[in-house]
């Protein structure tokens, strides 16, 4: 299959009429669209789906609604028709298939999808087809079921690496879409079906038993199974529509708060700020109580210099006093005992008579002592005030908490300056925020976690339903064994019809195993292939498949790599859907949406080079961020067919623009 | 009420109040910068005497503003004056009013329109020369 050209008109953000070529000489055989986020990248490859198979993919792989496909400012000049046609060959045959939707008859504004109506053509070789033989012919060159290996998105590559989780919800989705690809559901349906011939044949057995006479009891315990398989069966039913239904919900709340996740956050941003605003206004005004109290002792702080001055002042010439009056007293002692002595002529120590020239020489320093005595005149009443002074100043000078206001007014001063920085930002997300329904937010929040947990009671429900329905299928089968055994039995027509649809049901799930096997080997060796071509390390031998089609890389020695990088992951899945797309299909185009995310130059560079020699056009939707238009395509630059930009001319219209010839 | 000062001084029972220093500390209250009236009159006698002012007149335009017993129940103030000025037979109290007056403009002066800085009085107060 060559694709030739793409064309649309009002198809999501392309407004009006938009056209691109496909490069169609086989050694030149890439093409390259370069746009950035939001632009329509996506757009492109839904245009594509949506032509051959009638639905656009969304986030999430949920289905894009057609309402949403018309161009939102082409509804708003009452234009609701879209149109996306592509041309291509297959088997040198000429095709041109057309897809359009229109306003229904009697609608005046479209309010869903409903109100639109979707037709399609496809003509070969200029003949008209009949609608019966278009699905027909698509599913020729490209099936809906393989689709999502030759047209896909970076998303797909995370949700392939998902396979490497066992159990988790999203890998038994894609295991599911694989074994659809690789054909196993055919098997299991006619197991499915071998299975409803059993029971059915087992009623009839049990019918059959009790019209014969001794086996009333075994006919009983049939029939009992029979009923409590069939309850559980129902059950079990109830039970996957009722997980399947909250799992839908989920994905949609979550699709939903995705897209508000930013207002979300931005409320909670401003509910934080308004309570840390008030934090700091309490916390301010506490502290101005604080100050307010510590005010009334300032005064002593603003007088404690001078206060200590004076009284270091005053104390010292009370200590100089104090001095002054120990030195009198001494005198005055002195005096005292040399007048004694000069009086009684005795010694006033020893005791002893005092000589002549001693009692002259006592009196002398009497008289001497005196004369000083009356120079050491003392202000007893000055001394006493001093000392009340100094006794005032201590008082005065005991220590206040006033000092603390200067923390305290810093302390103010700093949340005075968070608060206005509080204030800024609370207006700035009140704007944000501004007519916004947060409330419903936070409700949608609470509904998703609540249904994430009933999901998960629902499913350890059916496991428990799941395993009495084996248990009863087996004490089943027990008691058809041992009928069997029985001639009487054996011979009843409903008996060998239980045993010949047992034989076929036990062939199908065999047949399923056997499948299963020989796909995932073939897989397993196509995607080995792959990712030998892809990946930058030599000691890496290949690709080791498991139950859920997912890849564990093997080293030189053939033993499992159990840590890989984001980049490497990305290459495993990348080699998986390779492989899955060969093992599905003959080679056909590829179209790619965003492909590179987390790889180096290395990687992307293996990639440009593998992937043209095994597809028949390789179509990338890139970012600048991903491929270096300098750089990465300089080796690729002989094997680029054509290159594309979309340009954005505003939010809701979008244009690609060839920029190469 | 005379500001002459008389030769022995009776001690008064009531303190007085400038009409403009009382409207500077009403408006002072009202701000939010102190709890009481009081503490700004106390603030004002301890900053004219940390300056080491010498206040003249007290103005005509007065009014009693409070008890001495509610200003300075422990005698604190009346004890600071009195260690740190020679009041030569003044009223200590009278003294107070008239320091407290130049004070409260002094404070006004400073923090005309902002905010009351208690802390940086503390810290600009001076020290008395030796």
């Amino acid at each position: 299959m060559i694709l030739h050209t793409l064309s649309s008109t009002n198809f999501m953000p392309y407004l009006g009429k938009m056209s691109i070529n496909f490069p169609t000489d086989k050694d030149r055989n890439v093409m390259l669209v370069f746009g950035d986020n939001m632009r329509g990248k996506t757009s492109l490859l839904n245009a594509l789906r949506w032509v051959f198979y009638g639905k656009a993919i969304g986030r999430h792989s949920r289905e894009i609604a057609l309402f949403d496909l018309v161009n939102i400012e082409a509804t708003l000049e009452g234009d609701w028709s879209i149109e996306v046609v592509v041309t291509f060959e297959d088997d040198g045959h000429r095709y041109e298939m057309r897809r359009t939707a229109t306003k229904r008859a009697l609608v005046s504004i479209p309010s869903r999808s409903e109100d639109l109506l979707m037709e399609r053509a496809m003509r070969k070789d200029d003949i008209p087809l009949g609608e019966h033989l278009i699905d027909a012919e698509i599913n020729r060159f490209a099936p809906e079921q393989t689709s999502r290996f030759f047209l896909f998105d970076g998303e797909l590559l995370d949700e392939y690496e998902q396979l490497l989780i066992d159990g988790s919800d999203q890998s038994k989705l894609i295991k599911e879409a694989i074994e659809q690809v690789l054909g196993v559901p055919n098997l299991i349906r006619g197991r499915d079906d071998a299975q409803t011939i059993l029971k059915h044949a087992q009623k009839q057995q049990t019918a059959d038993l009790q019209k014969m006479g001794g086996f009333e009891s075994q006919a009983e315990r049939q029939r009992h199974y029979q009923a409590q398989i069939e309850s559980i069966e129902k059950d079990l039913k109830g039970q996957n529509e009722r997980l399947k239904q909250v799992n839908d919900d989920r994905i949609e709340l979550d699709d939903a708060l995705e897209k508000v996740e930013a207002l979300y956050q931005a409320k909670q941003k401003f509910d934080d700020a308004v309570a840390t605003r008030k934090e700091n206004i309490d916390r301010q005004d506490d502290l101005q109580q604080q100050r307010l109290l510590l005010v009334k002792d300032a005064w002593k702080e603003v007088l404690r210099p001078l206060l200590t001055l004076k009284r270091n002042h005053i104390h010292a010439q009370y200590l100089k006093l104090t001095s002054q009056m120990l030195a009198r007293d001494k005198v005055e002692t002195k005096i005292e005992q040399l007048a004694v002595a000069v009086q009684s002529q005795t010694c006033h120590a020893c005791g002893q008579a005092l000589h002549q020239k001693e009692r002259v020489a006592a009196a002398t320093e009497l008289g001497r002592l005196q004369a000083e005595l009356l120079g050491m005149k003392l202000d007893l009443n000055f001394f006493s005030k001093l000392g009340s002074d100094v006794q005032s100043l201590d008082k005065l000078l005991q220590p206040t908490d006033a000092r603390q206001i200067a923390f305290i007014d810093k302390e103010v001063s700093r949340l005075s300056v968070e608060v206005t920085k509080l204030d800024n930002q609370i207006d700035a997300l009140d704007e944000l925020i501004k007519g916004q329904d947060t409330a419903e937010i936070a409700r949608k929040r609470a509904k998703r976690d609540g249904l994430l947990k009933e999901s998960a009671r629902i499913a350890g429900d059916i496991k428990s339903s799941k395993d009495t329905l084996e248990k009863n299928q087996r004490e089943l089968a027990i008691i058809s064994k041992v009928l069997e055994g029985l001639p009487k039995a054996r011979a009843a027509k409903s008996s060998k019809l239980v045993k010949l649809a047992s034989s076929i049901e036990k062939a199908y799930a065999r047949s399923i195993d056997q499948l299963r096997d020989d796909l995932k080997s073939t897989v397993e060796n196509l995607a080995s292939q792959a990712f030998r071509k892809l990946s930058t390390q030599s000691q890496y031998s290949g690709l080791r498949i498991n139950g859920n089609y997912g890849l564990t890389i093997l080293d030189e020695r053939g033993q499992e790599v159990p840590i890989r990088s984001a980049g490497a992951e990305q290459i495993v899945a990348l080699s998986l859907i390779d492989g899955l797309a060969h093992a599905g299909r003959s080679a056909g185009p590829v179209v790619m949406d965003t492909p590179f995310g987390r790889l180096d130059k290395k990687h992307r560079a293996n990639i440009l080079a593998y992937l043209p020699t095994t597809t028949s056009q390789l179509v990338l939707f890139v970012h600048e961020g991903e491929v270096d238009r300098a750089t990465d395509l300089a080796p690729l630059r002989s094997k680029i067919g054509c290159v594309y930009e979309i340009k954005e001319i505003s939010l809701r219209h979008s244009r690609v623009e060839r920029i190469n010839q | 009420m005379s500001d002459t000062v008389p030769a022995i001084a009776t001690e008064r029972t009531q303190v007085r109040l400038s009409n403009k220093a009382h409207t500077i500390l009403t408006q002072m209250k009202e701000d939010g910068y102190l709890a009481e009236m009081t503490d700004g009159y106390r603030l004002g006698i301890a900053l004219a005497l940390s300056m080491g002012v010498a206040p003249g007149e007290f103005p005509a335009e007065n009014k009693n503003f409070i008890a001495v017993s509610t200003l300075d129940p422990s005698g604190e103030i009346a004890a600071s004056i009195r260690i740190l000025v020679d009041l030569e037979g003044q009223s200590v109290y009278g003294y107070a009013e008239r320091l407290a007056d130049w004070g409260i403009k002094e404070m006004q002066d400073r923090f005309r329109g902002g905010f009351l800085d208690v802390a940086k009085l503390m810290d600009e107060a001076p020290a008395l020369p030796a």
